[in-house]
């Protein structure tokens, strides 16, 4: 369908409006209402991204008392020649992967369970919000207690499941304590995912897959075709949000593990806190947020070509 | 569901731009009246150039209702209102770092001896060379501490909230179980005796210590002294990369752990956690800062009443610790006689010559001050429990331990913010002790250097 043709459609659909003065006024009244506020977001989001940016080409002081010397390139040098850098991008990305496959996977199998028939629903619909109201920096508190070795109820839960046969401190060896920050972390976010999923399963009409059932359509051909079908426009929002807060994840790992141990879970947030915050390197961490933010935005990006252009398959 | 929004906007009244004028066009009017109504009514316009106070003070959390309370005192004697801002301990230094960055004006503050001299070099707090009194202070100073606190050209830059030196925490009665008669004193014998503990089956792994990322930096000085090695001479160069007894420390680290005699969890176990596993009978050595002591028994844990102090080492030194208050920039002269006078009184002595901020916290948690005479004052004496052998601590504060006057350069937070991803690769067995070696040197220079990640 071409874009005339929808324009054309639309504007046989819409009945003729006269746009009066008043009209007008009552437009314009809204934009100026409308104006602070939007303003506000964009000085809010504009002004610390150009002054990253700007950060990132110069040695800046410490003490911010000024930008300091234009250095170009060189902090993007640094971090690229740094073997860091990559090995934190190398965990920056397998976290990721975790991340927006397990959230989105789990919040959409939690989306389904909760939108059957089943006594207590209202309840364990209730329920999927706890997480997600739950801070990150806390979740991570709590996780890191709940992984100790010692004390911790991860292990109890592992023994009793018959999948160790001792106590281990998962948060001391780099393998596990990578899984557990992605656990904790999806733990929180698989519940949004599964709050926006359940809206969007509510609002798929029941004859459609009634219709489907009568035609011999069995439950995973209706899942695919019409479940998942109805569901993309928030599986897109879904995943999209995801890959953004995956490459900004920082509280819940710097909560539970601080970046270790060794680099085990040193993702790009926590090298960027440790140069902007602790060494006050802003030079150098502001060439690092721009390469995380650059990151983020590409991955974002990306999922939504991907998902888009599955669509239109 | 158009009909029903269309009935909805018949129903309720439309806000038009009349309306919103009409309802908001007297509150702003108020909105923005009322604060030159007040300040006409309120303020007499008193000059501002005058220093009124308050002082502002910022620390960090340990024992809050404490510092408030000594900050009261002295505010009840000398008359100068002093607002305190307590900050969570973890995460002080971004925290400060980053309120001063954006223009917080604190006049007196906590701080981590490493960053002192930065602090300085940034603007943010201003030496004390001027100060009257600075000399005396200085002079009561052990002289293992002076370089804390003096620079290298002579520039005194903080003063002391409290100091500790590391010893070596062990459990007697293991030791004796295990058929040892006394604390070992050299890191082979450290080795030896917790394979004779762990082989007695008295506990798997005796020997705990801080080794989270962010401390393993006060641990490298600590074993690097406790071997006689100098970590950096004074061009601040890694020296320790010299001496080939530094790749011996990290075997010795590499095999604690490697060999199950530190137990895993000890890579991200916080001090409280530490301190109750010597308590409770679940490791038999930790090193860690002497006031450690009074946490484990005051725990009251089954072993709490069987655990000693001994030095690291008895051949060399211990690494000595202290954090510092610094006085921000402050250009008034009257605002700098006031902080300064509050300084004396929580750094140093009271107006009676008593050194009486130092016998609270040494009553509270038995931390200690650099001071030569706070270990025989009796108040002090009286303060510290009786556990603790003031003599031997007096004497590894005076001849026992070095500060690493390093540790105050600019540069250093950079090295710090380093090692602890090095020391747990070494403690992983990802890296061999010599590369070890090589990587902490590389991060001394490039720290000295461009910084880097």
């Amino acid at each position: 369908m071409s874009t005339t043709t929808v324009r054309a459609s639309r504007r046989a659909d819409t009945p003729a409006v006269r746009v009066g003065p008043l009209a007008r006024a009552a437009r314009r009244f809204g934009v100026r209402m409308v104006a602070p506020s939007a303003l506000l977001l964009v000085v809010l989001l504009a002004i610390p991204s150009l002054l990253t940016v700007a950060y990132s080409v110069h040695k800046v002081p410490s003490n911010g008392a000024s930008l300091g010397e234009f250095v170009g390139f060189d902090n993007f040098a640094v971090v690229l020649s740094s073997p860091v850098f990559w090995s934190s991008m190398r965990t920056t990305l397998i976290f990721s992967a975790g991340f927006v496959v397990l959230s989105t996977v789990i919040g959409l199998a939690t989306a389904v369970l909760l939108n059957q028939e089943f006594v207590g629903r209202s309840f364990a619909r209730a329920l999927l919000i706890v997480p997600w109201a739950m801070p990150w920096l806390v979740l991570g508190i709590l996780w890191r207690w709940y992984a100790d070795g010692s004390v911790g109820g991860l292990n109890s839960l592992l023994l009793t499941l018959g999948v160790i046969d001792d106590y281990q401190e998962f948060l001391a060896d780099p393998t596990s304590a990578l899984l557990l920050t992605i656990v904790a972390a999806v733990w929180r976010q698989a519940s949004f995912a599964g709050i926006l999923f359940l809206s969007g399963l509510q609002t798929l009409p029941a004859e459609l897959n009634e219709a489907a059932e009568l035609d011999g359509a069995g439950i995973w051909g209706r899942f695919l075709h019409i479940t998942l079908a109805w569901l993309r426009p928030v599986l897109i929002t879904v995943t999209v949000l995801n890959v953004i807060y995956a490459f900004l994840q920082f509280d819940v790992i710097f909560a539970m593990t601080q970046g270790g141990p060794g680099d085990a879970t040193q993702v790009l947030s926590i090298l960027i806190y440790r140069q902007l915050f602790v060494v006050t390197n802003i030079g150098l961490g502001s060439a690092l947020a721009v390469v995380l933010g650059a990151l983020a935005l590409v991955g974002g990006l990306v999922t939504v070509k991907l998902l888009y252009s599955s669509e239109s398959r | 569901m158009r009909s029903n929004a269309t009935q909805r906007s018949q129903r309720l009244p439309a806000l038009g731009r009349r309306a919103f004028l009409k309802a908001s066009g007297g509150g702003l009017l108020l909105a923005a009246a009322g604060p030159a109504l007040l300040s006409a009514c309120g303020s007499g316009g008193g000059s501002q150039e005058a220093w009124e106070g308050p002082i502002s003070m910022l620390g960090w959390d340990f024992q809050p209702d404490m510092i408030k309370q000594l900050v009261a005192d002295w505010s009840a004697e000398s008359g100068h209102e002093v607002d305190v801002a307590i900050l969570p301990n973890v995460g002080y230094s971004a925290a400060i770092q980053t309120r001063l960055r954006g223009g917080d004006k604190i006049d007196l503050f906590y701080n981590f001896a490493y960053n002192s001299r930065k602090f300085i070099e940034e603007g943010w707090a201003s030496t004390l060379n001027d100060l009257p009194g600075i000399d005396d202070l200085v002079a009561d100073l052990f002289e293992s501490s002076r370089e804390r606190h003096v620079t290298p050209e002579g520039d005194i830059i903080s003063v002391p909230y409290f100091s500790a030196v590391h010893t070596l925490h062990y459990n007697e009665r293991m030791l004796q179980e295990a058929g040892l008669s006394a604390p070992p004193t050299t890191l082979q014998e450290t080795y030896e005796q917790s394979k004779a503990i762990a082989d007695a089956g008295l506990v798997s792994s005796p020997y705990v210590a801080y080794w989270v990322k962010e401390f393993c930096e006060e641990y490298l000085h600590t074993y690097l002294l406790a071997e006689g090695i100098t970590a950096f001479d004074d061009d601040g160069n890694p020296v320790f990369a010299d001496d080939p007894k530094t790749e011996g420390v990290f075997e010795w680290w590499q095999t604690m752990y490697r060999e199950g005699l530190a137990p895993a969890s000890v890579l991200n176990d916080d001090p409280g956690k530490l301190s109750n596993e010597m308590a409770q009978g679940n490791a038999a050595f930790f090193v860690l800062h002497h006031y450690f002591l009074t946490s484990i028994r005051d725990l009251a844990g089954p072993e709490s009443e069987n655990v000693l102090l001994a030095p690291v080492t008895a051949q060399n030194h211990t690494l000595q610790i202290g954090e510092v208050l610094q006085m921000g920039a402050n250009d008034n002269e009257e605002a700098r006689a006031a902080i300064w006078e509050l300084m004396k009184y929580y750094g140093w002595k009271d107006g009676e010559g008593r050194y009486s901020v130092f016998t609270e916290w040494a009553k509270a948690a038995g931390l200690a001050a650099p001071y030569p005479g706070f270990f025989t004052d009796p108040d002090v004496v009286e303060a510290f429990p009786d556990y603790y052998d003031l003599s031997q601590l007096s004497q590894i504060f005076d001849t026992g331990s070095k500060v690493v006057p390093a540790r105050t350069s600019a540069w250093y937070p950079d090295f710090q913010a380093k090692v602890g991803d090095v020391v747990h690769a070494l403690l992983l067995g990802e890296i061999t002790p010599k590369d070890t070696v090589a990587q902490l040197a590389d991060a001394a220079t490039s720290a000295q250097g461009s910084g880097g990640l």
